[in-house]
């Protein structure tokens, strides 16, 4: 691997092979520094929180899912962030700059898949999730949940390749996965992937997410900001000349007095 | 008593109970202050604080644009507690959004780092320049009795034009951004709720609000100073109203129409209850209220319709902010009550902020009277001791401040619990097995742990004097199950596979010392037969492991590492790459507990029976 990163890097995993064994978490927490984790009031029952960035997801049946930020194309999370705390790196992942953040939240709430954390319990707090390990993987390494699974079933690569592979493993053996690749098409594409052989639409809220992207739904309003100024401006201004001078020509009330408030009958 | 001081001492005692939930909050964060979790990061501080808060404040850009543009000159004496209602709803809302962000020494980084995609920058710059706006209008009324400030009162009064169309301009924008804010979540806000229009919905409900919020504030401080109440010209602004508010519904059912979603309201359900709640009571009741000239004209009638509308909207945005989000499997959210101490606490002081006003300015077409400078008042006395209070405006302050104070006490009384010792944590719930019977312990949440088959568990130690409260007890503080070790005390010792005794023993093996020593030593271990001279099978002959101990891995062991653990550690230890493959032992199967591991049954050495425990179940 050059120094550079090539193409948008990306996770390919096939909960097929996951053995539930969650190296992927432990590895996680050893490269990112990550303290021990208790269950607390505000966790949810995926087991992802603020100190665990990657978990397994045990599904009625024996399949293990593993949730992590999926770094989308075009993710919610950064176009919402008011301060650019969240920007997309060069390799695609999503990261965090904590000294921006000012603790808005409203991060977790536009993501899709609910992924980032929140130190509820510190009272300096963070956002934490995924960040793709990004460090290393601009030096040429890779996260360390794929270097850590044993089996094989979370892969790294750029996204095209994953896309391939992951096309061909299904077209291999149809029978054994649903013929979706999650993360493809939804919300625009994500660079976290995954084939299965269960539906992983519990993932999103239980919704299957169409490939608008989030950012695109806000888009529109927000391209109207300066216009809708511009406009209202104009036309209060308008409305203000128009009634000023027909009241003026009726004569039916003196000027109105807007130089030196009348100050309701006070002292002015 | 009257009214104002009781008003009054209520609003100290709120903010005294809030400021202990205040400090609170910095000092142990927001989970030991909210009721706030992973999957609901928004609650009643959004909700009402600042979405609430921003269009309660709507009322200063509507009666500005009445009196200033529109030229309803008849509307001017209520313009001005408008605009300070306004402006103090805008600080307000900055002071209450420093208690929900969780870094609010930060706030000011929206001024530095900029994301102009983002709506929330959006409204935090309008909220910022729509607040500097507010105050330059409201500027020239505490200038106008300093003789030395005529100058700047007179640039100002010049100015008004331009800050009323600017902070007209500011206030749709952002109260309709307002609504941009939740366009990007259509997965996650109810469908009843959601809509792309959101921005304009909000924007149409913001001016309705603010007729509503004008009239409201208005009879209620002429209510408090028992002042004449000026309905008739509350009546002339609301004409008006009816037609915002059926707009509003008429534009809400068409886009619910357009979007298909009609179909939602006859799926029942308290969300759709909600929405019907919020529609007729507080939209469609009020239209009629204000509708009717009669009722338009009766000073309660009209009082009713006005905080019913705000309600409505209010709950509207609140309703948006959080409480209509789709569930993620964890439990409805309701506000602690820290929270709401906070927000009432937020809404107090700046009620008191606007009593304090309104009496020491020109707000009002005259100034109200503060009951505690009446000269005449007769003096009191503390009713115990008979002590003199002081003059009436000393013991109204003792009063407040006794209220806070003490009130401040109650609060860090209710507080200093559980909830802040233990940083937030409280007992999480049983939750059953998922999965089936097997449940994946994993106490230090470092990602190890243990298949724990609880049914079998139950099972086994029934048969025993056992019971539920055996494990499951509540003997030290934030204890609430025992740990495995408690009765596998010896799971971090390896044990001897070998049974001597069994071997020895003529009931069992039947063996003679010598059968396996050798003669002539001291005999130990050492010098032993190993296993497999007798169980010849024991090691398939195409089995890759070699036997060099007997001793068998201790639980924490075995378990702990899950297998995988051994396995991988042997794969380096013997070179051999293939032993950490799942299919070394799961072959098709991908379930821990079910694994297909023992598939070599241990059979016994020619001539020797088992004792029953060892034989294959």
């Amino acid at each position: 691997m050059s120094q550079h990163v090539q193409g948008n890097k990306a996770i390919l995993t096939d909960t097929t092979k996951c053995i539930g064994c969650r190296e992927c978490v432990l590895a996680c927490k050893q490269r990112n520094k990550l303290e021990q984790d208790k269950p607390r009031r505000w966790s949810l029952d995926d087991g992802l929180s603020a100190r665990n960035w990657t978990s397994i997801v045990e599904r009625p049946g024996g399949d293990y899912v593993r949730k992590q930020c999926r770094h989308c194309l075009e993710p919610a999370c950064v176009s919402v962030c008011p301060v650019g705390a969240l920007s997309k790196s060069e390799t695609g992942a999503v990261i965090y700059d904590g000294d921006k953040c000012m603790g808005c939240r409203y991060c977790m709430m536009a993501c899709p898949y609910g992924i980032p954390r929140y130190d509820w319990d510190l009272a300096v707090p963070y956002v934490r999730k995924c960040i793709l390990c990004d460090d290393q993987v601009k030096q040429g390494g890779s996260p360390a949940c794929t270097e850590a699974c044993p089996t094989g079933a979370t892969i790294f690569g750029t996204r095209d390749e994953l896309i391939v592979e992951a096309r061909r493993r299904i077209e291999a053996d149809p029978d054994r996965y649903v013929n979706h690749i999650w993360g493809e098409d939804e919300v625009g594409g994500t660079s976290v992937m995954m084939i299965s052989n269960i539906d992983l639409s519990f993932l999103s809220y239980g919704t299957k997410l169409d490939s608008t992207p989030l950012p695109a739904r806000t888009k529109t309003a927000m391209g109207a900001v300066p216009a809708v100024f511009a406009g209202m401006a104009a036309t209060m201004t308008g409305l203000h000349w128009i009634i000023k001078r027909r009241m003026e020509n009726h004569g039916a009330v003196p000027t109105v007095e807007e130089e030196g408030d009348n100050g309701n009958g006070g002292d002015a | 008593m009257n009214r104002a001081r009781t008003l009054k001492t209520v609003l100290w005692t709120i903010t005294g109970f809030a400021a202990a939930v205040a400090l609170t909050r910095f000092v142990f964060g927001l989970g030991a202050t909210t009721n706030l979790t992973d999957g609901v990061p928004w609650g009643f501080w959004i909700g009402f604080d600042v979405m609430g808060g921003v269009a309660l404040a709507a009322g200063g850009f509507v009666l500005t644009a009445f009196v200033y543009i529109f030229k309803r000159e008849e509307l001017h004496p209520i313009v001005r507690p408008a605009v300070l209602t306004a402006f103090l709803g805008y600080l307000a809302v900055i002071f209450g959004l420093l208690f929900d962000l969780g870094l609010p020494w930060n706030i000011w980084h929206m001024i530095v780092w900029w994301n102009p995609h983002s709506p929330l920058f959006e409204v935090g710059w309008c909220v910022m320049l729509y607040t500097s706006v507010l105050a330059l209008e409201f500027l020239p009324v505490p200038l106008e009795d300093q003789p030395r400030w005529q100058s700047i009162h007179r640039f100002l009064s010049k100015l008004r034009i331009p800050l009323v169309i600017t902070g007209i301009s500011l206030s749709t924008l952002h109260q309709s951004s307002l609504g941009t804010l939740f366009t990007i979540m259509p997965y996650r806000v109810h469908p009843l709720w959601y809509s792309p229009i959101l921005p304009i919905l909000f924007f149409l409900s913001a001016v309705m609000l603010g007729l509503f919020m004008v009239t409201f504030e208005s009879e209620t401080t002429s209510w408090i100073y028992k002042k004449k109440p000026e309905t008739h010209l509350l009546a002339k602004l609301n004409k008006a109203t009816p037609f915002i508010i059926g707009l509003y519904i008429l534009v809400r059912f068409i886009d619910l129409g357009v979007r298909g979603q009609l179909g939602v309201l006859a799926e029942g359900g308290w969300q759709v209850g909600m929405f019907w709640v919020e529609i007729l009571a507080f939209m469609a009741l009020p239209l009629l209220l204000m509708a009717i000239p009669k009722s338009r004209n009766n000073t309660n009638l009209l009082w009713t319709a006005s905080w019913l509308g705000v309600f409505g909207v209010v709950l509207n945005r609140i309703n948006t902010g959080g409480l209509m989000h789709q569930g993620r499997g964890v439990e409805a959210y309701l506000p602690g009550w820290t929270e709401i101490a906070i927000s009432i606490g937020v809404v107090s002081a700046a009620a008191l902020v606007f009593l304090f006003v309104i009496e020491h300015f020109n707000i009002l077409d005259a100034r109200p009277v503060d009951p505690e400078k009446a000269p005449t008042e007769k003096p009191h006395f503390e009713p115990v001791g008979m002590v003199w209070l002081g003059s009436p405006e000393v013991s109204a302050r003792t009063g407040f401040s006794l209220a806070f104070v003490l009130a401040a006490g109650v609060g860090m009384m209710l507080l200093s619990g559980k909830t802040v010792r233990s940083e937030g944590l409280e007992p999480t719930v049983v939750i059953a097995a998922r999965g089936g019977d097997t449940l994946f312990v994993d106490g230090n949440r470092d990602g190890y742990g243990v298949a724990f088959t609880h049914q079998q568990h139950e099972r086994r130690m029934m048969e025993t004097e056992a019971n539920c409260a055996t494990c499951h007890h509540m003997n030290l503080p934030g204890d609430e199950q025992s740990n495995c070790a408690s009765c596998h005390a010896d799971q971090y010792m390896t044990t001897d596979a070998f049974g001597h005794d069994w071997h020895s023993s003529p009931a069992g093996g039947k063996l003679s010392c010598t059968q396996c020593h050798a003669a002539g030593e001291v005999r130990s271990a050492d010098n032993a037969k190993q296993c497999d001279a007798c169980h010849t099978d024991l090691v398939p002959e195409y089995a890759s492991i070699e036997i060099n101990s007997y001793e068998a891995p201790a639980y924490t062991d075995a378990m702990h590492k899950l297998c995988i653990g051994c396995h991988q550690e042997q794969a380096v230890a013997l070179e051999q790459e293939g032993l950490p493959r799942c299919t070394q032992c799961h072959g098709e199967m991908r379930n821990v507990v079910t694994a297909d591991a023992r598939s070599v049954p241990i059979r016994p050495a020619p001539g020797v029976v088992l004792p029953p425990s060892t034989v294959e179940e």
